[in-house]
């Protein structure tokens, strides 16, 4: 059992794939999507993945990645609180959230002075980031939410986390990359259910805003780390790879009309336009990586 | 005449004090003449070598009382190599020193102690990622002298050797054996300028 649970593919795509799917099966059949203790049950999944990626936390934290935790944690007990403290403040809470992670996570980067290509893409990251986390947590569900309006954010936190996953390897951050990606397949768990509930015929189940806040604030605190502090990381990838929330948030509310009739598509093109940018980001770290697309240590 | 002692007393403990004070030598860490290397366990395989180069420092030697004897030295983390660019890139990114956001390592003396008179132990602070952890060198004195080529230079070489664990640090993929690690062996070599 613990050589199973020692394998980095079993603990970095096949549990968080099966965790995943387990966590939309309750969703969709146990529990309300605004349940707090659905958020409980991702809260713990991602505690679970980080303490298992990262070790234990440490007492002061001193390195980035020893930060992580406790920004993921600070993203939980966001997460949390309920839905009417959130409310339309959440836009605002998360730009105030991002600035201090960036500057917590980057300040021995920052105090370092060095305005090279790694920090601009690192500023550039943050700011996108950012916006839109911003952008993507202020809205509101919509009264009679479209068949693409659930995966969204999904999408957009499970676009992140691939793409900076696979940069984060390429890069030669080789935590981060396995942190990102137990991220992206615990969300690819729970989409893929949505999502055959939906070619059912079914509505699929929304994330409530404390999950749609934790999640992403807990990939993109990962990828904006990978961003300051793996100089081998792809900038132009990094910079894309963070743009799916943005992404995001132009989608909605436009294939309706677009595709009227295609209600089961709609989920499936929006995560497509969504994840354009993450694309892009795994396909230019791959070509321009710095050692070939070689995994593994050298 | 009560005057005169205290005096003549005082003057004895100064001239004393000036006495003790000058078996302390300083001196500064050559870096053109200095060999910290490393050697580490290589995945389930051999033994991968090591060797920093950007190395500053200063070292006081007292040899009429040993454990006055302090040691100061920092590394430059962007000097590490391995005989391989790609491993010596990788030993720089976040999973291994994190050259980023801690381009320094520095070990500091807490304790000096005489094993005889020519070897010794120091103990001290090894910092590698922001965190200190107390580390043990067995250290000797190769030798002391002015440079044949030039008698106002005089220069000691001292060569130490340690063990440590990547496992105390932040160092994640060296610390669970994925590649690199953990067990750490050091060797170093160094010659140092007296001041």
């Amino acid at each position: 059992m613990s050589a199973v649970l020692g394998n980095p593919m079993v603990t970095t795509a096949a549990l968080p794939l099966l965790l995943g799917i387990a966590l939309a099966l309750l969703a969709r059949f146990a529990l309300p999507a605004a349940s707090p203790v659905l958020a409980l049950f991702w809260a713990a999944l991602l505690l679970f993945f980080y303490w298992d990626t990262l070790g234990p936390p440490v007492m002061p934290p001193v390195a980035a990645s020893q930060k992580l935790i406790y920004l993921a944690f600070a993203g939980i007990v966001v997460g949390l609180l309920p839905g009417r403290m959130l409310g339309r403040g959440t836009g605002f809470l998360a730009a105030i959230a991002f600035a201090a992670a960036f500057l917590w996570l980057g300040w021995r980067r920052l105090a370092g002075g060095s305005l090279d290509l790694q920090m601009i893409a690192a500023l550039a990251v943050g700011l996108s980031m950012l916006i839109g986390a911003a952008m993507l947590t202020a809205q509101q569900p919509s009264p009679s939410p479209p068949a693409e309006e659930p995966f969204l954010a999904p999408a957009a936190v499970l676009a992140l986390s691939l793409s900076g996953a696979i940069v984060s390897v390429l890069g030669a951050s080789l935590v981060t990359g396995q942190l990102l990606g137990s991220i992206a397949a615990l969300i690819g768990g729970w989409c893929l259910v949505q999502y055959l509930a939906t070619l059912r015929g079914g509505a699929a189940t929304l994330w409530s805003e404390g999950v749609e806040f934790l999640l992403l604030y807990a990939a993109a605190t990962v990828l904006i780390q990978v961003a300051l502090l793996a100089p081998k990381a792809n900038p132009a990838a990094l910079v894309l790879s963070s743009l799916p929330p943005i992404a995001a948030v132009l989608v909605r509310g436009r294939l309706q009309s677009l595709l009227p009739g295609a209600r089961p598509l709609r989920p499936l093109v929006a995560g497509i336009l969504i994840a354009a940018p993450a694309m892009l980001a795994i396909v230019t770290a791959i070509v321009w990586a710095p050692h070939g697309a070689a995994l593994g240590f050298s | 005449m009560r005057t005169r002692n205290l005096i003549a007393a005082l003057a004895f403990a100064g001239a004393s004090m000036l006495a003790a004070a000058a078996h302390a030598d300083n001196f500064e860490i050559d870096g053109q003449h200095a060999w910290i290397t490393f050697t580490i366990k290589h995945g389930i395989y051999g033994i991968a070598h090591g060797q920093f180069d950007g190395v500053k420092g200063a070292i006081v030697m007292d040899k009429a009382d040993v454990t006055k004897s302090s040691v100061k030295a920092e590394l430059d983390v962007g000097s590490v190599h391995t005989a391989f660019d790609q491993r010596d890139s990788d030993l720089k990114g976040p999973d291994f020193f994190n050259a980023a956001e801690f381009p320094t390592i520095s070990f500091e003396s807490t304790k000096v102690e005489k094993v005889d008179d020519k070897t010794g132990k120091v103990t001290g602070n090894l910092t590698i990622s922001g965190v200190s952890k107390e580390v043990t060198l067995d250290v000797q004195l190769l030798n002391e002298a002015p440079a044949p080529w030039d008698a106002t230079l005089t220069k000691a070489a001292f060569s130490a050797t340690g063990k440590v664990s990547a496992a105390d640090f932040p160092m994640a993929k060296a610390a669970d054996g994925f590649g690199l690690g953990p067990e750490v062996d050091i060797v170093i070599d160094i010659e140092a300028v007296k001041k």
